[in-house]
């Protein structure tokens, strides 16, 4: 029987990246197996639905991500050391919806009322958004949709994506002269999405003064 | 195959490959020009094709001749031909060999920088891989599970996000 030499097993799973459930199976085939499928099966996170997806990611945190935590009483998992740091290899970090983060508070933390889920849910997005920011060593897209609070901590860590979406944000002025300040330290980005923000001549200005530097 | 040159047309050169084992092939030389296969060819009449053994190069050069009025892709057409695994059914029945003639293939295609072929010879297993267990793959392609029971079983726990996909 034929070995195929790492070189070509990696080509042969990367063309799986769009199957997660299979690049699973793949993954628990044999330890060869497994150090080239995690950072395909890892590269690209979005965690908009998966509340398995978000307690892996939580784990990660460190005590700083954690601490933004503690205002609201959050007990988070505590399991074993991983055996990857998984989100080393994540190039791509989408939060389109927060149904995985309400969904994984409702199944820890069902006795949580609407109106605190809310503020809850967006610490969880912050402290999650800073942590791949912090793990990933090569993250080049990030797409966050919907309001984010502390936008600037989160911008100030950006200067070395390629792609940025903020669409439906919200950007008050504060936020895009952080965004200004952002696209002006990075030199790789070469998409922006902030559509379905309300800009104000003043807005655009802060922006534009930027992109003509 | 000896006479592999029914694609050219009359004015075309022809070059002669010799595989590992001695076995020549003459064909058309935009198959040579095209994948830049022939890293051991210095323009000249023949070359010799180290590690890729006659009933293999065969295979390679019937694809090649059949693909040979084919547009030639970017790099930035990477990304595209990547994440899709279709493939078309003059390609799927060319495939359709025995498991090590595969896999001879891509290793023949990953040596010879041929990279469409590279490429469908990967979606071809790949989609051998599709909806299969840990150990129905392990059963296909005769590989040994050197896991540890636990090892398994947290790998498994840290990554079981990816079944909700």
């Amino acid at each position: 029987m034929i070995v195929l030499p790492n070189e070509c097993l990696s080509e042969i799973l990367k063309k799986l990246e769009s199957y997660c459930r299979s690049l699973f199976s793949c993954l628990l085939v044999n330890r060869q197996w497994c150090r080239i499928v995690v950072p395909i099966l890892w590269s690209k996170l979005n965690i908009s639905k998966n509340q398995k997806l978000i307690r892996r990611c939580l784990l990660t945190l460190n005590t700083e991500e954690q601490a933004q935590l503690i205002p609201f009483k959050i007990n988070l998992p505590n399991d074993s050391r991983s055996l990857f740091n998984y989100t080393d290899y994540t190039t791509v970090f989408n939060i389109d919806w927060d149904d995985g983060i309400k969904n994984w508070l409702k199944h820890d933390f069902n006795n949580l009322k609407n109106s605190e889920i809310i503020h809850v849910v967006q610490a969880i997005r912050h402290s999650l958004i800073l942590m791949i920011l912090r793990t990933s060593k090569n993250l080049k897209c990030l797409s966050i949709y919907g309001k984010q609070v502390n936008l600037p901590k989160i911008l100030d860590k950006c200067a070395t994506l390629t792609s940025l979406n903020l669409s439906f944000n919200d950007l008050d002025f504060e936020e895009l002269k952080a965004l200004a300040t952002a696209l002006y330290e990075n030199t790789t980005l070469n998409k922006l999405d902030i559509s379905g923000n309300e800009l104000d001549s003043e807005k655009v200005k802060v922006l534009t003064e930027v992109l003509y530097f | 195959m000896d006479n592999g040159t029914s694609n050219s047309a009359s004015e075309n050169e022809t070059i002669t490959l010799k595989s590992c084992d001695g076995i020549e092939f003459h064909i058309d030389a935009r198959i040579a020009n095209r994948y830049t296969l022939l890293n051991n060819w210095n323009g000249g009449e023949s070359a010799c094709i180290p590690n890729v053994n006659g009933k293999v190069l065969e295979k390679v050069l019937e694809w090649c001749e059949h693909h040979i009025n084919d547009p030639q892709l970017n790099c930035g057409d990477d990304d595209s031909r990547r994440r899709n695994t279709i493939i078309e059914e003059w390609d799927e029945n060319f495939l359709s060999c025995d498991q090590d003639m595969l896999f001879e293939i891509i290793l023949a295609a990953n040596y010879l920088e041929i990279k469409p072929l590279l490429d469908l010879g990967c979606k071809t297993v790949a989609n051998m891989m599709k909806s299969k267990s840990p150990e129905e793959i392990r059963s296909a392609f005769n590989i040994d599970n050197d896991y540890t029971p636990e090892e398994e079983e947290q790998f498994r726990k840290e990554n079981e996000w990816a079944e909700d996909y």
